[in-house]
C-alpha cells in the first residue's frame, strides 16, 4: 500500500506553537496511533496529513515523495471525523457513494461498491435514510464506509469513537481494526484513550504539547517509557523517586528506592535523579514466609469486586498502588510486604532531556 | 383554566390585536371596497359589483402591467441572490471587528430613508449628473447615457436596497455549515467548485429560500423607487394602484388592482415554496 512519513512538522496558530518538530512514520499497512491529552496537537497533525492545514515547516511524504504541494482533494486519503461530518442532505447511500460519483464511476459499478461498503459496516436496510434518521453508532459506521469505499491510500481517523457509548465503542473499535487489517490500508488514528491506542495500534506516538514524547510499539510505550509523562498517560503507574543513580553497564542501574536496594533496567544514559516505574500489576502482597521487595503500611483499601485496590505507604515517603486478590485479608493500618516482578520495573527520567 | 394557559393567552393578546387591527381589518376592508360600484361624486358608490375584476382580467393592458411587476420582482430577486451570495460568504467567514464592519456596510442601504435614497439615484444618474460627467471626462462615452427613468435603473436601485434582506439569512445558513463538511468532501476528491455545488449551495438553501421570498415580496410591492426612477413610461402595479387611489379617486377599482396583485404574489410565493420544499426538507439538519 503506502508508507507515509511526517518529517519535522511545525505548525503555528498566530504565535501559539501547535506542532513542534513532529516526526512520524507509518509503514505500509500499519495503524499508527496519536495518543495524548486534549489540545496536544493530535488533530492538527492529522489535518496537516489530510491537507486541510499547511505546516510552516517540515515535509510529508508518501512512498518517499513529498505530497505537501498536493491539495487535499488530490491526496486520495480517507478521513473519518470526530463528529462524522456526514452530509446532512444526502442519504446513507449517497454519502457513501459521493466520492465515487465525483470520480465519474459508472452507475452499476458504483451501486455494487456502495453495496459492498454497506455490507462491510452492516448498514443494510438503512441506505435511504438521512444521517439525522439513524443513531450515532450507525452514523459513525457510515463515516467509516464512506472513507473506505474510495480504497484510500491512507486512512485518517480523528477520535472516531469519542462520541459513542462504552459498549458501541468496543464494537466499532474492533470493526475499524478488522477492516483496516483486511484491506491493508495504512492508517493514522487519533485518540486520547490509552486502552484504545494499546489495543489497536502497530505503533503509538504519545504527544505532549505539540511534540512527540515517544514513538514506539504499544509494548515499548507501556513497559519502557522514555519519561514519566508517557508512563502516566499509558496506564496505572507507581513512581518511586531515586536520588542518585549511576549506570552499570548499558541500561542497568543499581538503585535505592522505597527503602530497598535493587538492580533494574532503564533508559540509557541516566545520571542523578530518576524515577522508578512500577506498574500495579507487577506487584503483589508477599506470602507469609516470602522475601519482600518493599515493606510498608496499608493506607487505603477498596473492594471493587474482582479485586481489592490497595495503597501502601513506604518508609521513604513513596506510595505503591497494587491490586490484591478479593479475599486476601487487608486492613488499613496493617503492615504489608510487597513482592515486585523486578524484570518489569523500569527506570526513567522525570522529564526526558 | 390553569395559570399557564391564562398567561399564554395574555401574552398573545398584543399579537392578536396587532394582526387584527393592522392586517385582518384593512384586508377585509380592501376586499369589500373592491366589490363596490364606482362613485360619481364620492370615491365609491353604494352598491356591490364584480365589474372591476372582469375589467382587469379582460384587459390586456392590466395583464401586461401585472406581468411586468411580477417579472421585474423576479429579476430583482435573482440578481439580488447573485450579488448577495459572495457577500454572505465573506460575512460568514468574518470574525470580530471585521464582522461588525461588514455588517454595518451591508445594512447601510437601509440607513437612509426611501425618498433620500431615490433622490440620490436621480441626482447621480441624471443626464448632467456626476456619473455621466465622470464617464465623459474619462472619455468612456461621448454623449450622456439615459439612465434615469429606465427599467434598468429601477432594478438596480431595488437590488441595491434589498441586498441586506438576502445577505443576512444566507449568512446565517452558511455559518451553520460545519467546516468539516467541506473538508470531508474535499478529502473525497471534490474540487472547490464541486464542494460549492454539492455541499455549500444545497446546505445554504434554508437561507436562500426565505431571502428570495422576502426580496420578492418587497420588490413586488415597491412603490417609491419605480415611481421616482421609472418615470411615466414604465408603470408597475403599485404606481398604477396609487394613481387610481389618489389620482382619479377610483377606490373600488384601485382596491381590485391591489387585491389582484396580492393574490398573484401569494400564488407565486406558494408555488416557489412548494417547488423548493424538497431542497428545503433535505437541507434542514
Ligand atoms: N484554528 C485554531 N486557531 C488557534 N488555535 C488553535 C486552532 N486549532 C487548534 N488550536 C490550538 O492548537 C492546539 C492543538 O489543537 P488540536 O490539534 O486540535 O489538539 P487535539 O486534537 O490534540 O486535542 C490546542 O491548544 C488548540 O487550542
Ligand atoms: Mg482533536
Amino acid at each position: 500500500m503506502a508508507t507515509v512519513e511526517a518529517i519535522k512538522l511545525h505548525k503555528r496558530y498566530h504565535d501559539f506553537v501547535a506542532l513542534d518538530d513532529v516526526t512520524l512514520r507509518a509503514e505500509s499497512g500499519q495503524l499508527v496511533t496519536l495518543l495524548g491529552p486534549s489540545g496536544c496537537g493530535k488533530s492538527t497533525t492529522l489535518r496537516c496529513l489530510a491537507g486541510f492545514l499547511d505546516p510552516e515547516g517540515g515535509d510529508i511524504t508518501l512512498d518517499g515523495e513529498s505530497i505537501l504541494k498536493l491539495p487535499s482533494n488530490r491526496r486520495g486519503f480517507g478521513v473519518v471525523f470526530q463528529n462524522y461530518a456526514l452530509f446532512p442532505h444526502m442519504t446513507v447511500a449517497e454519502n457513501i457513494g459521493y466520492g465515487l460519483r465525483l470520480q465519474k464511476c459508472p452507475k452499476p459499478d458504483m451501486a455494487r461498491r456502495v453495496g459492498e461498503a454497506v455490507d462491510l459496516v452492516r448498514l443494510n436496510g438503512l441506505e435511504d435514510r438521512l444521517p439525522r434518521q439513524i443513531s450515532g453508532g450507525q452514523q459513525q459506521r457510515v463515516a467509516l464506509a464512506r472513507a473506505l469505499v474510495m480504497k484510500p491510500r491512507l486512512l485518517l481517523l480523528d477520535e472516531p469513537l469519542a462520541n459513542l457509548d462504552a459498549r458501541l465503542r468496543d464494537e466499532v473499535r474492533w470493526l475499524i481494526r478488522d477492516l483496516q487489517q483486511q484491506s491493508g490500508i495504512t492508517a493514522f488514528y487519533v485518540t486520547h484513550d490509552q486502552s484504545e491506542a494499546m489495543a489497536m495500534s502497530d505503533m503509538v506516538a504519545v504527544m505532549k504539547a505539540g511534540r512527540v514524547a515517544q514513538f514506539a510499539t504499544p509494548r515499548e510505550i507501556y513497559q519502557k517509557p522514555v519519561e514519566r509523562y508517557v508512563a502516566d498517560f499509558t496506564g496505572e503507574a507507581n513512581f518511586l523517586a531515586c536520588q542518585s543513580v549511576a549506570e552499570q553497564g548499558s541500561g542497568q542501574y543499581r538503585i535505592e528506592a522505597g527503602g530497598t536496594v535493587l538492580t533494574v533496567a532503564g533508559v540509557q544514559g541516566l545520571n542523578g535523579r530518576a524515577e522508578l516505574l512500577v506498574r500495579p500489576e507487577t506487584l503483589r502482597l508477599a506470602a507469609p514466609d516470602e522475601a519482600a521487595d518493599f515493606n510498608g503500611r496499608i493506607v487505603k483499601c477498596a473492594f471493587v469486586g474482582a479485586s481489592q485496590l490497595c495503597e501502601i505507604a513506604l518508609p521513604d515517603g513513596g506510595t505503591l498502588k497494587l491490586t490484591a486478590a478479593p479475599n486476601t485479608p487487608v486492613h488499613v493500618g496493617d503492615a504489608a510486604a510487597v513482592v515486585m516482578d523486578r524484570a518489569q520495573a523500569w527506570l526513567m527520567p522525570e522529564v526526558a532531556p | 383554566m390553569t395559570a399557564k394557559t391564562r398567561l399564554r393567552l395574555l401574552l398573545s393578546v398584543p399579537a392578536i390585536v396587532l394582526i387584527f387591527v393592522f392586517m385582518i381589518l384593512p384586508i377585509t376592508n380592501m376586499i369589500e371596497m373592491s366589490f363596490r360600484t364606482p362613485g360619481t361624486s364620492e370615491p365609491f358608490g353604494p352598491d356591490y359589483t364584480g365589474m372591476h375584476y372582469t375589467r382587469i382580467l379582460g384587459d390586456g393592458y392590466y395583464w401586461g402591467v401585472l406581468a411586468r411587476s411580477l417579472l421585474t420582482a423576479g429579476l430583482v430577486t435573482v440578481l439580488c441572490l447573485i450579488v448577495s451570495f459572495p457577500i454572505a460568504w465573506h460575512l460568514s467567514r468574518a470574525r470580530g471587528l471585521k464582522a461588525v464592519l461588514l455588517y454595518a456596510c451591508i445594512v447601510s442601504p437601509l440607513m437612509t430613508g426611501v425618498l433620500v435614497r431615490n433622490f440620490g439615484w436621480m441626482i447621480v444618474t441624471a443626464l448632467n449628473g456626476p456619473l455621466n460627467e465622470t464617464l465623459m471626462a474619462l472619455g468612456i462615452i461621448e454623449r450622456p447615457l439615459r439612465l434615469l427613468f429606465t427599467q434598468g435603473l429601477v432594478v438596480l436601485a431595488l437590488v441595491h436596497v434589498f441586498v441586506p434582506f438576502m445577505v443576512l439569512p444566507i449568512n446565517n445558513a452558511l455559518r451553520n455549515i460545519p467546516e468539516s463538511l467541506t473538508e470531508a468532501s474535499a478529502s473525497m476528491g471534490a474540487s472547490r467548485m464541486q464542494v460549492f455545488r454539492d455541499i455549500i449551495l444545497p446546505l445554504s438553501f434554508p437561507g436562500i429560500q426565505p431571502g428570495m421570498i422576502l426580496v420578492y415580496v418587497l420588490a413586488v410591492a415597491a412603490y417609491v423607487t419605480p415611481a421616482l426612477l421609472g418615470g411615466q413610461m414604465v408603470s408597475v402595479m403599485p404606481t398604477l394602484i396609487v394613481g387610481e387611489l389618489t389620482g382619479t379617486f377610483q377606490w373600488p377599482f384601485g382596491s381590485a388592482l391591489a387585491i389582484t396583485l396580492s393574490v398573484s404574489t401569494v400564488i407565486v410565493v406558494v408555488t416557489f415554496t412548494m417547488l423548493t420544499s424538497k431542497l428545503m426538507e433535505r437541507a434542514k439538519a
